[in-house]
């Protein structure tokens, strides 16, 4: 007989394209992470930069021009007061009060009383010459006539001057207003205390690098700037002409003729209208912007500690579910080898099932052939004695060799049914029904009758129907054969359902001679048998034992001589874990 | 006690050869064929008590030529030789109207009891019937 055992077909994936695989898994993975949380976060952090930045140098612009405007009322409301304050008293003063010189005193003081606004003031006539003069310095014999601001006020009624040194050699700013008395022009004019003045926008003090001044259109400095520069020197600042009114620019970084490196600087300037000074709003461009730097500073770093932070959880998520893979990969590898390991059971038990019945019908013959060779060797009268006994020896050890091959077939076969141990719901009225048909006839022809006491709700039960068969089988045998001498008797089998132990109860009870209580003890055990030699193998009870036991349930007996013999089997609902899950449960 | 004609079906010739010799011996009238066809031809032309039948048989099988023996004639009665450990074979067998069975390798003096058994039920199913 060809006998085809099944390779093993398991393809095991390589340990180490495993490994290939896990890796790229996890690249995979991280990069995936990463697209899916940093893009994101990046596109937000440059949208609030972007917005952020935008929002905060409007807000610059914004306060530039406002601190440009706030200096520019400062500055004309400054010489407008002054303007008015000469022109109050050109007008309510006679030529000949004012160049009284004790009058003009008393009205130097009152002009300086909220203050100390003007450092001299002096009346002039149309040729330029003082006629009366109340001051520090020492000009009543100078001459004007030919100083531009004498003529411009000679031909305006009105003039505020730049910045200049004049006879006093000293920076000064003239304010100068006309009246006329007589068809006499005359002037009235004052100089403003520089210092009061210069202070309003030479103590502007903005954060580090700022700085407040004026330029007349000629580019001379009005003002000390803060840094770089003093009054009267000429800058060279690019801004537009007069018509420009107003304007803020940026600076780039340039470096000084003396080597001095000037940063990005921003600046807003307007003119005034009179004077015709441009006030100029300085800062480095660098510190305006300080803050929105330092708040983009703290967004990129806490954007990178959030990219970080991102990088490091997904690595460890990803770490994790990679070992979840792998654990998932190994638990199917083991699934894998379970079962292959019971397919090859499975085949190795068909195999055993297909040998053990080749197996039997020689046996069977060799049997028989015995037995004729026996009958023939009966019938010779003629035999030696010796060749007689040797013949029936050697019968004799055949027909025990015969019944050690069955015994070795038996064993195969009940492995064979154990590796294809099929569990599943079970009617175990249908399943000890068959039995009883099986074996009816022939327990009738001994006079023993069966009586069914089957519970018609017996629930079902997960178990193996053909094992259970195979127990009935045996038990039933002995019953018949315990009722040997009687004329007649009855086996009872009752079903039960037995709720409070988790099961149901079969109990097979005869009328036979009963078991005497010494065998009792052993019956269980495998090859005990109390059947005279050759009849039975000792087998029955103990196999049925192991069934039930493998079942997860039990097998009781009780007998009294004489009386008969009661097995009590206790099957529960659902078999135990261990033979549901190592065999193959159908249905399922 | 008239004696038990038997009829032996197994395809396994030197069985039947054997089988036969020893029936025989113990006072049967035994008739042997090997395959289930034989058999049918044997039950239309013979009288037969008991038919020794073996499930396993090229051609056709033991449990179809249970029956059809036992729809040619249900009195005959039928014990199974099965090689199979297992008694699903033989349940299907009692099942489809067989006696009893008997699994190979068997005891002779346990097979003869069987027959005998059987030989009896047929006769006393005969007796019952001719009474009714």
């Amino acid at each position: 007989m060809e006998i085809a055992v099944p390779h093993s077909t398991t393809h095991h994936e390589p340990a180490h394209w495993r490994k290939k695989h896990y890796a790229s898994l996890y690249v995979r993975f991280i990069l995936l992470t990463l697209i899916c949380s940093v893009l994101p976060l990046l596109l937000v952090g440059w949208g609030i930069y972007v917005y952020y930045s935008e929002f905060a140098s409007e807000r610059m612009v914004e306060y530039f021009q406002s601190q440009v405007q706030h200096h520019e009322r400062i500055i004309e409301l400054f010489f407008k007061e002054r303007v008015s304050d000469l022109q109050l008293i050109a007008y309510s003063q006679s030529l000949e009060q004012l160049k009284e010189q004790k009058n003009l005193q008393r009205i130097f003081d009152i002009m300086n009383r909220d203050g100390s606004f003007f450092e001299d003031v002096g009346v002039q006539n149309d040729q330029g010459k003082h006629l009366a003069y109340v001051g520090p310095f020492d000009l009543i014999d100078k001459d004007y006539s030919q100083t531009f601001w004498f003529k411009e006020v000679m031909a305006r009624d009105v003039c505020i001057s730049d910045m200049f040194l004049g006879y006093r050699k000293v920076p000064h700013v003239i304010v100068a207003v006309t009246n006329s008395e007589a068809g006499q022009k005359w002037i009235l004019r004052a100089t403003i205390y520089t210092d009061s003045f210069r202070s309003l926008l030479e103590d502007v003090k903005m954060g580090e690098t700022g700085e407040v001044y004026l330029v007349n259109t000629h580019g001379i400095l009005q003002t000390t700037p803060r840094f770089g520069g003093k009054i009267l020197d000429k800058i060279d600042l690019p801004m537009g002409a007069f018509t420009d009114r107003s304007g803020i620019r940026i600076l780039d970084a340039t470096t000084n003729d003396d080597g001095r490196t000037v940063p990005r600087q921003i600046v807003a300037y307007t003119w005034l209208n009179d004077p015709k000074w441009m006030l100029v709003v300085k800062q480095d461009y660098s510190e305006v912007f300080q803050q929105v730097n330092r708040a983009n500073q703290a967004m990129l770093i806490f954007l990178h500690i959030s990219i970080i932070a991102i990088l490091i959880v997904s690595i460890i998520t990803t770490k994790h579910m990679i070992q979840v893979v792998k654990d998932r990969d190994e638990e199917a590898d083991e699934l894998n080898r379970q079962l292959v390991q019971t397919s090859k059971l499975a085949s190795l038990g068909e195999l055993a099932a297909g040998v053990a019945h080749e197996i039997n019908n020689p046996l069977a013959i060799i049997l028989t052939g015995n037995q004729v060779v026996r009958d023939l060797a009966d019938e010779q009268t003629d035999l030696e004695a010796e060749f007689r006994s040797q013949l029936y020896e050697c019968l004799a050890q055949a027909d025990g060799q015969v019944l050690r091959c069955n015994m070795i077939t038996h064993n195969l076969l009940r492995f064979a049914r154990r590796s294809k141990s099929i569990i599943e719901q079970v009617n175990l009225n249908n399943c000890v029904g068959e039995v009883i048909e099986l074996m009816e006839k022939r327990a009738k022809s001994s006079g023993v009758t069966f009586h069914r006491n089957f519970d018609e709700k017996l629930p079902q039960v997960r178990t193996d129907a053909s094992q259970l068969q195979q127990v009935f089988v045996n038990l039933f045998a002995n019953a018949i054969d315990a009722h040997e001498g009687k004329p007649y008797g009855a086996i009872h089998v009752t079903t039960r359902a037995d709720g409070r132990k988790g099961g149901v109860e079969i109990a097979i009870s005869d009328t036979g001679s009963g078991i005497p209580g010494h065998v009792l003890e052993r019956m269980f055990d495998p090859f005990f048998t109390t059947k005279p030699v050759g009849k039975g193998t000792g087998l029955g009870l103990s196999i049925s034992y192991n069934i039930i036991k493998n079942l997860g349930g039990e097998i009781r007996v009780q007998s009294s001589v004489g009386e008969g013999t009661e097995f009590i089997i206790f099957l529960p609902f659902t078999p135990p874990e261990t033979l549901a899950g190592s065999s193959y449960e159908r249905g399922v | 006690m008239r004696a038990t004609r038997v009829l032996l079906v197994d395809d396994e010739v030197a069985f039947t050869k054997n089988l036969s010799l020893l029936l025989s011996k113990r006072g049967h009238e035994v008739t042997a064929v090997n395959d289930g066809l034989a058999a049918m031809r044997v039950i239309e032309e013979k009288d037969v008590d008991v038919v020794l039948l073996d499930l396993k048989m090229p051609g056709i099988d033991g449990i179809e030529t249970l029956k059809r023996i036992k729809k040619r004639n249900p009195r005959i009665e039928v014990i199974i030789l099965t090689g199979h450990g297992s008694v699903d074979t033989a349940i299907e067998g009692v099942g489809s109207g067989a006696f009893d069975y008997a699994m190979k390798p068997f005891d002779l003096n346990e097979l003869t009891e069987r027959i005998s058994k059987a030989f009896q039920r047929k006769l006393l199913r005969e007796k019952q019937e001719g009474l009714v």
